[in-house]
C-alpha cells in the first residue's frame, strides 16, 4: 500500500515540469543555431524575448521544490530527486541565458559575413552542444548513469573546437576585430552550454547512486 | 559499526518467541556506546519486542522464550543466573505513556536511589536535583518538588520519568516510543534532551515517527515482517544519514519514502 500518494503526485508534477523545461531549452539552442547561421536579427530578438518562459519555469520549479522539502520531509530517492530537479532547473536556465547572450552577439554581427570556416565549425559546436543537452536530459529521464558518464567524453570535442577559434581567426585584420571578438565569445558560450550538460550528467549520477563523483 | 566508538551491546542471532509464535528472528546488531540507535519499521515488525529484549523486560510475559545472545559489556545477559535486577538498573527504560508513580516529584526521582539503599537526605537531594537538571526539568519544578508528579503536563511527566531513570545511574536507556503521547513542543524538548544525554548514556529508541529517527539517532535499524505471520527480521542497519539519503536495501527505501506502509 502506497501511503504518500499525494506527495508522489506532486513530485511527479515537479519532474514533468523539468522535462518540459528541458525540451524548451533544447529548442532554444536549436533556434539560436539557425539564427546564428543566418545572422538573423529578428530570430535572435525572438529568442531574447522568449527567455521569460524559461525563467518562469525555474521560478515554478524552485518554489514547488522548496515547498516539498519544507512540508513533506522527503528522504532517500525522493530527496535526491527533488534536489537534482532543482539543480537541473538552474543549469537549464543558465543554458537559456547563454543562448540570449549569443543572440545579442548575433544582433551585433548584422553587418558582417561569416567565413565558411566559422559557419561550419560554429554549426558543428551548436549541433554537438544540442546533442549533449539532449543526452543529458535523457540520462536524467532514464536514470542512465552510463549515458551521463559519456557526456564528459563528448565535451572534449566541443572544447577542442572552441580552442581552434582562438587559433585560426585572423588577428591582423583590424576591420574584423569586432567580428573576431564576438565569434570567439559565441564559441565560448557554446562551450559553457556543453559544460552545463556535463554537470547535469554528474547530478544524474548522484541522483541514481547517492554518491558524489566529480 | 563505527571505528571511533565501542559497542555497549551486541545482539547476536537473537530470536524471540511468544509461545509458538516467533516474533523476531535471527537479529544481529551492535549498539555503539554513547550513541543513539533507532529501531524503525511498520507496526508489528518486532521493534518493541527487540528493545524489550535488551533489559529482559520480556521475561515478565508468560510463555516467552529467547534464543541467541545479548552481550552487555562482554557478558551475555541471557546466561542462566545473570543478575536481572542489576541489569534493569544498568539498562533503564522510558515507556510510551508517561507513568510517574502517584507520589511527589521528589519521591519519583528518589525512589530508585532509596531502593539501592541510599538514605542520606543530603545525598538524595543532590541526586534528585542532578537528575532533574539532566532531564531538563529542574527549572520548571524546583519550587514544587513536593507536588504530585501526576499533576505535571504530559511532556513534563515524560521528562520526570527520564529523571527517574537517570537517578539510578544506568549505562543504557531504552526509549519505547517516548513521544507518541506528547505534543510537538514537548517532543522537541525530549529530542534535545536525548542529544544532551549522549555524553553519559547509550540510548536505543523505538519510534513510529521516521522523521524523529532521522533527527535524533546516529544509527538506524529497519525491521520488517516480509509476509504476514512471518517473524520480524532486520533488513538494514547503518548510520542514520546513509539510511535516510541513500539506503542500500530497496525495502528500506520503499518504507521510508512511503511507497508502502
Amino acid at each position: 500500500m502506497e501511503v504518500r500518494k499525494t506527495f508522489h503526485q506532486q513530485l511527479d508534477e515537479l519532474y514533468q515540469d523539468l522535462l518540459k523545461m528541458g525540451n524548451l531549452t533544447v529548442e532554444v539552442i536549436e533556434k539560436t543555431r539557425v539564427a546564428f547561421r543566418e545572422l538573423d536579427a529578428d530570430k535572435a530578438c525572438e529568442i531574447i524575448e522568449g527567455d521569460d518562459v524559461i525563467d518562469d519555469f525555474v521560478v515554478k520549479i524552485e518554489e514547488n521544490g522548496i515547498e516539498l522539502l519544507a512540508r513533506q520531509a522527503p528522504v532517500a530517492i525522493d530527496l535526491r530527486r527533488i534536489i537534482v530537479i532543482m539543480r537541473l532547473s538552474q543549469h537549464l536556465e543558465r543554458v537559456a541565458d547563454l543562448c540570449v547572450n549569443i543572440s545579442k552577439a548575433i544582433v551585433n554581427l548584422q553587418e558582417y559575413t561569416l567565413s565558411p570556416w566559422i559557419s561550419e565549425n560554429m554549426d558543428e559546436m551548436f549541433r554537438r552542444s544540442t546533442i549533449m543537452m539532449v543526452r543529458a536530459m535523457e540520462s536524467f529521464k532514464e536514470r542512465d548513469t552510463e549515458k551521463a558518464a559519456q557526456l564528459s567524453v563528448m565535451d572534449d570535442t566541443v572544447d577542442r573546437i572552441n580552442r581552434s577559434f582562438l587559433l585560426v581567426t585572423n588577428r591582423d585584420s583590424e576591420d574584423e576585430l569586432e567580428l573576431i571578438i564576438r565569434v570567439v565569445m559565441v564559441s565560448r558560450f557554446l562551450e559553457r552550454i556543453a559544460d552545463h550538460a556535463v554537470d547535469i550528467g554528474e547530478h544524474v549520477r548522484y541522483m541514481v547512486t547517492g554518491e558524489f563523483e566529480v | 559499526m563505527n571505528d571511533l566508538t565501542e559497542n555497549k551491546m551486541e545482539i547476536k542471532n537473537l530470536s524471540m518467541f511468544y509461545g509458538d509464535f516467533k516474533a523476531i528472528e535471527d537479529i544481529s546488531l551492535d549498539i555503539p556506546s554513547q550513541r543513539i540507535t533507532a529501531l524503525i519499521g511498520p507496526s508489528g515488525c518486532g521493534k518493541s519486542t527487540l528493545v524489550r529484549c535488551l533489559n529482559r523486560m520480556n521475561d515478565l510475559i508468560q510463555g516467552c522464550r529467547v534464543e541467541g545472545e545479548v552481550i552487555l559489556d562482554a557478558e551475555n545477559m541471557y546466561t542462566p543466573g545473570y543478575d536481572v535486577i542489576g541489569l534493569r538498573r544498568r539498562v533503564g527504560m522510558v515507556f510510551q505513556r508517561p507513568n510517574p508513580f502517584p507520589k511527589s516529584i521528589y519521591e519519583n526521582v528518589a525512589y530508585g536511589p532509596r531502593l539501592l539503599g541510599i538514605k542520606d537526605k543530603q545525598r538524595l537531594d543532590g541526586i534528585v536535583e542532578d537528575s532533574l537538571k539532566k532531564a531538563a526539568l529542574w527549572d520548571e519544578v524546583k519550587a514544587n518538588l513536593q507536588e504530585s508528579g501526576q499533576n505535571l503536563s504530559g511532556g513534563q511527566q515524560q521528562r520526570l520519568c527520564i529523571a527517574r531513570v537517570i537517578a539510578v545511574e544506568p549505562e543504557v536507556i531504552l526509549f519505547d516510543e517516548p513521544c507518541s503521547a506528547i505534543d510537538p513542543v514537548a517532543t522537541q524538548l525530549i529530542e534535545d534532551l536525548m542529544a544532551d544525554l549522549k555524553k553519559n548514556f547509550t540510548m536505543v529508541i523505538v519510534t513510529h515517527n521516521m522523521q524523529q529517527a532521522a533527527r535524533v539517532s546516529d544509527f538506524t535499524a529497519f525491521l520488517l515482517v516480509q509476509v504476514q505471520g512471518d517473524p520480524g527480521r532486520l533488513v538494514e542497519y547503518g548510520d542514520t544519514n546513509t539510511i535516510f539519503t541513500n539506503p542500500s536495501d530497496e525495502r528500506t527505501e520503499r518504507y521510508i519514502t512511503g511507497r508502502f506502509g
